[in-house]
């Protein structure tokens, strides 16, 4: 039986890859001047869009909490409490979209380079698939516990949102060597 | 049936001429030597068994079709080639999960014959070439997901021979699965299966590989870039995320 298994596992994996491999589209011409500056501006948009710290304390701001319960009447408090619960979700759901897409730009990067390292890109690979399975837990949370049941999580994840800057802004460090766009790379603009 | 498994095996057979008149007139035999081996020596069997009178079929069946799976490994390790042209440690890496996949293979055959003297694999032939096509699966599995990963651009004439081997491969499994576990009353299924799978491979080759497509060639890293750099500034940051995702309550 377990013969069995085995050999369906694998032939039906195999027929699940193909199937996603035949449908795979054409990869852009990545390390071209125009994908590095696209790159450049997805991570910038990260950054100053959705990221910032005094942008996600304010979602979680404890105070926010106790005005609205000591003045606001009942249905306004649960409408308040509905509202800042979807805020926060969509703010982890872009923090996951931030590490998806540095590990696309690093996967991306690192494949024009013939001597890779097996055990250095193993390694990132479970780093990256532990960070999103975080991510996709922190999520579960907000969802069940809400925004203000957690506040360390809230705190955590603020710091796990700021870390991810710094990732995108070091690996996209030989940008500002190259100066693409010196408009655009002054350091100074990437902090969060 | 029975006409329908002729008709199958000819459609086959014409089918592989085909690939092989293509592959001369396009003088692409020599850039993918093992490949066209392949088809050439699967049509030389083929038309053995035809033309070969029933018993000499059954006693002859399962001893070449171990030939042409033989080849059909050496067909993986051409694909990786080709596709890791410009990635030599990708394309180590898939060939040495071909050699432990194989190894150990036949590692467990070597240990059942030596503590078993009873068992013996030509007594079961059938589950044997399950085995090889389960490792045959395993090496091109890791092709595919490693072209993925990394979104290698692979070309027609690669995509076709992946597509269409993993199309023969992977119905090969679950047939000889079947096959083993239903018993004799599955044989009359199979026997339009297996083959027909081979021919939907043929197409499939005969479509991918009706000119040379060469695998592109991946453009240069950005200047001022170095692998490890840029690996060793993502594995450090990951890591300090990390330590903070560890303490969340």
């Amino acid at each position: 039986m377990i013969q069995l298994i085995i050999s369906l596992v694998v032939g039906l994996a195999l027929a699940v890859s193909l199937y996603f491999f035949a449908r795979r589209v054409k990869p852009s011409a990545e390390g071209s001047a125009q994908q590095l500056r696209e790159a450049r501006q997805t991570l910038d948009s990260l950054q100053f869009g959705l990221l910032p710290n005094d942008l996600v304390q304010r979602i979680f701001a404890r105070e926010d909490l106790e005005y609205v319960l000591s003045a606001a009447p009942p249905e306004v408090q649960s409408l308040f409490l509905k509202d800042r619960k979807n805020i926060a979700l969509a703010w982890v759901r872009r923090v996951r979209s931030a590490v998806l897409d540095l590990m696309r730009f690093h996967r991306g990067h690192a494949r024009l380079h013939a001597q890779l390292s097996f055990s250095t890109e193993s390694r990132l690979a479970l780093n990256f698939a532990r960070l999103l399975t975080a991510c996709r837990l922190l999520q579960i949370a907000l969802y069940l516990r809400g925004p203000y049941a957690a506040p360390g999580m809230v705190r955590t994840a603020a710091a796990a949102a700021g870390r991810v800057c710094l990732i995108s802004e070091n690996s996209l460090a030989f940008l500002n060597v190259k100066g693409i766009d010196p408009a655009e790379n002054d350091p100074a603009r990437h902090r969060a | 049936m029975k006409t329908l498994s002729q008709v199958i095996w000819l459609a086959g057979i014409l089918v592989e001429f085909v690939i092989l008149a293509r592959a001369i007139q396009c003088k692409m035999f020599g850039k993918y030597s093992i490949f066209y081996s392949y088809v050439a020596s699967v049509l030389g069997v083929s038309v053995f068994l035809y033309a070969a009178p029933q018993p000499l079929y059954n006693a002859l069946y399962w001893p070449l079709d171990f030939v042409t799976m033989v080849l059909g490994c050496g067909v993986i390790v051409e694909i990786s080639r080709h596709v890791f042209a410009q990635h030599i440690s990708l394309d180590r890496f898939a060939r040495w999960t071909a050699i432990v996949v194989f190894g150990s293979m036949f590692l467990v055959f070597a240990i059942h014959s030596f503590f078993f003297p009873h068992w013996k694999p030509a007594a079961n032939p059938a589950d044997l070439a399950r085995d090889l096509r389960i490792a045959e699966a395993i090496a091109l599995l890791t092709i595919v997901f490693l072209t993925g990963y990394y979104r290698i651009e692979i070309g027609k004439n690669m995509k076709g021979m992946i597509l269409g081997f993993g199309v023969y491969v992977g119905t090969s499994i679950i047939m000889l699965t079947l096959r083993l576990f239903i018993g004799i009353r599955f044989s009359p299924i199979w026997k339009i299966t297996e083959p027909s799978s081979y021919v939907a491979a043929l197409i499939i080759w005969a479509v991918a590989l009706w000119s040379y497509a060469p695998v592109p060639v991946v453009p240069a890293p950005p200047p001022d870039t170095d692998y490890q750099g840029l690996a060793g500034r993502t594995r450090r940051a990951l890591g300090s995320i990390e330590e903070h995702l560890d303490r969340t309550p």
